[in-house]
């Protein structure tokens, strides 16, 4: 095992920029996800990391050791792929067994390992199958075995859960986490799913065009995002946007939101320019509160638990850049619990606090703090 | 959907009309191999001699040095097939996965080589050849076959490997495999079916030939191919039109043959990447 240190890596394909300069520090046995909508060049820094792609420039070290122009199979780094690219001329067992063979080890002591991780990922009765007569979930469980069983100084995966059905994406996830508190090996991940990234990551960084937005632990990231962007990817659903202009409020500055002046505390807004606010949905809450608007239900999509209710938002509401285009266009979202019955077109009282409220400026799109 | 009888009879039928097209040929050829000459000149036909004439079979295997001529033919068919092989592997891996500058337009320019006649090269090969001294040898056949074969076969394969997804090999070399060590442990094996496909057709195009073979294997009759063989079996006045059909079934059973134990893999090679 092994801590993995990105020094100013970039990548370029011709002239186009695909990865922005960053520096990463990835500590030894930590679990950190790379998430970003597709084409934000996740998958890129895994496979500079796994020497599959030459970095432009920058260095990486895994331990004490300067990787960057050692071969894929020099650097004792493990990679998971999102079709498991198992071997399907090999069974199960040679599967598991290839990249030890490669290495020149003893048949006996490969045949040991490759059954003592069959055995961990629970895939030990297959062993003489083929991939094509296993399931996916049992497929990806070999491609899992075929990297813990080298015992590498790292794993990649590269959204090594995105082909399974939903149920069993959520079963591999739990045992994906379990695995790694189970062997401890530094671990990078790659997914375009923040639930995944929230539930699995000590450490999350998000990417947008090539280029880091934010690195940080679930919660600060959730709490305290960096940018616009940020906010608006993780939260499920994502946080609401508003158009917002700086106001006053008794000598204290605030911003105007659907005709309210709302105090912004001790955030520093400046008197002119463009703002936008952010409030997640499920920081609305249906009857009176500090603040309160009323308005009529556009949709309202129960998911038994809770209930997510769409208005009309106006003019005012900002796209999300992380959402498809058009989703801004079913409006407001609110996340309530089952308070009573919501139906479409009848006003609702719909309040939140000040406190909840997140200031963005719209220009450079950084928070307000 | 399950058929009704009446589809189904339509159905057989048509197959059965196509099957007759494409059989008849090859069962001429067989009853023309066990007719005498006489019964070949009749109106109308006959559909089955009476008696057949098995020892035309036999007659000819002694008469002619066949097995020697269908040996020639194998030695071209196989060097030529190991050569085309080796070079095109190499060639269509390399234009699938490595791109570089003007690799489309190199990639293209190998495809107008098949587009050029056999013929056309025959003159400027026969000068190569004889300059290097090898007219009447067997080799000449083969480089000659793969100039022919190369082109054709190093698409086939591009095509192939196009559908192998990249992931496999990457798998490998993280593995520990060199870019050619994941070619030849891990992409080679998938591609069977793809290679098995292309060698046929390889070994088809060069045990079919006969401009080549007429070209530089002018010497001895030893040296020459079956299908050069059957043609000298024309006479000026006289052709016996049941001996050269007994030599044709000689020239043809090894292509029965290959095809009978490559059916399996010529399937799946020929309708590679039509699904996901």
């Amino acid at each position: 095992m092994a801590n993995i240190s990105i020094r100013d890596v970039y990548k370029n394909y011709g002239t186009e920029n695909v990865l922005k300069t960053f520096s990463l520090e990835i500590q030894d046995g930590e679990f950190v996800v790379l998430v970003g909508p597709s084409g934000c060049g996740k998958s890129t820094i895994l496979k500079i990391i796994a020497g599959l792609e030459p970095a432009s420039g920058g260095q990486i070290f895994l331990g004490e050791r300067d990787v960057t122009d050692f071969a894929p199979g020099d650097r004792d780094v493990a990679m998971v792929f999102q079709n498991y690219a198992l071997y399907p001329h090999l069974t199960v067992r040679q599967n598991i067994g290839f990249g030890l063979k490669m290495r020149g080890m003893k048949a006996r002591d490969i045949e040991r390992r490759v059954v003592d991780a069959a055995k961990i990922l629970a895939v030990d009765s297959y062993l003489n199958r083929r991939p094509k007569d296993l399931s996916g979930g049992q497929r990806q469980r070999v491609a899992l075995g075929r990297a813990i069983v080298r015992e590498p100084q790292a794993f990649l995966m590269d959204e090594p859960l995105s082909n399974l059905d939903a149920k069993l994406r959520v079963h591999m996830r739990a045992e994906i986490g379990a695995l790694h508190k189970r062997i401890g090996v530094t671990t990078v991940y790659v997914t375009h799913d923040q639930i995944e990234a929230m539930t699995m990551a000590d450490r999350v960084a998000i990417l947008r065009e090539g280029e880091i937005q934010q690195i940080a632990d679930p919660d600060t990231m959730f709490q305290d995002p960096a940018n616009l962007f940020v906010a608006g990817f993780i939260g499920s659903p994502g946080m609401n946007f508003i158009r917002a202009s700086p106001t006053d409020l008794g000598g204290s500055p605030a911003v105007e939101l659907f005709g309210l002046k709302v105090p912004v505390g001790g955030r520093q807004i400046g008197k002119t320019g463009n703002l936008i606010a952010g409030i997640r949905p499920e920081h609305f809450s249906v009857g009176e509160g500090e603040f309160t608007l009323n308005l009529r239900p556009t949709l309202v999509e129960s998911l038994g638990s809770e209930k997510y209710v769409y208005f009309d938002g106006g003019d005012n509401l900002v796209e999300r850049a992380a959402d498809s285009e058009g989703e801004v266009a079913k409006g407001l979202i609110a996340r309530i619990g089952q308070q009573g019955r919501i139906r479409e077109g009848e006003s609702v009282p719909l309040s939140f606090e000040s406190e909840n409220l997140y200031l963005f400026d719209a220009d450079t799109e950084s928070v307000i703090r | 959907m399950k058929r009704t009888l009446a589809q189904s009879i339509r159905l057989y039928l048509g197959v059965g009309v196509v099957c007759a097209i494409l059989i008849f040929p090859i069962y001429w050829l067989f009853i023309t191999a066990l007719s005498t000459t006489l019964e070949l000149k009749a109106l109308p036909p006959t559909f089955w001699p009476d008696p057949p004439q098995w020892q035309t079979f036999a007659k000819v295997a002694e008469e002619r040095p066949i097995l020697l001529w269908l040996a020639n033919s194998t030695i071209a068919a196989v060097g030529s097939v190991v050569l085309s092989m080796f070079v095109s592997v190499l060639a269509g891996y390399s234009l699938s996965r490595f791109h570089v500058r003007g690799g489309n337009s190199m990639g293209l320019f190998i495809l107008t080589a098949k587009m050029l006649p056999a013929t056309l090269l025959v003159i400027p090969l026969f000068s190569i050849f004889r300059s290097v001294g090898l007219i009447g040898s067997i080799w000449s056949l083969i480089i000659a076959h793969s100039t022919l074969i190369i082109p054709f076969t190093t698409w086939m394969l591009k095509g192939y490997f196009d559908t192998i997804p990249k992931e496999l090999e990457q798998a490998a070399m993280v593995d520990g495999c060199s870019p050619l060590g994941a070619m030849v442990r891990v992409i080679l094996p998938v591609s069977a079916p793809g290679l098995a496909a292309t060698s046929l057709y390889a070994f088809v195009l060069s045990w079919a030939d006969y401009a080549y073979a007429r070209t530089f294997l002018t010497n001895s009759q030893n040296n020459w191919t079956a299908n050069l063989g059957i043609t000298t079996m024309r006479g000026e006045y006289v052709t016996d039109w049941n001996e050269i059909a007994a030599v044709s079934v000689f020239v043809a059973i090894p292509i029965v043959v290959i095809y009978l134990f490559l059916e399996r893999y010529l399937v799946g090679g020929l309708t590679a990447g039509a699904e996901k």
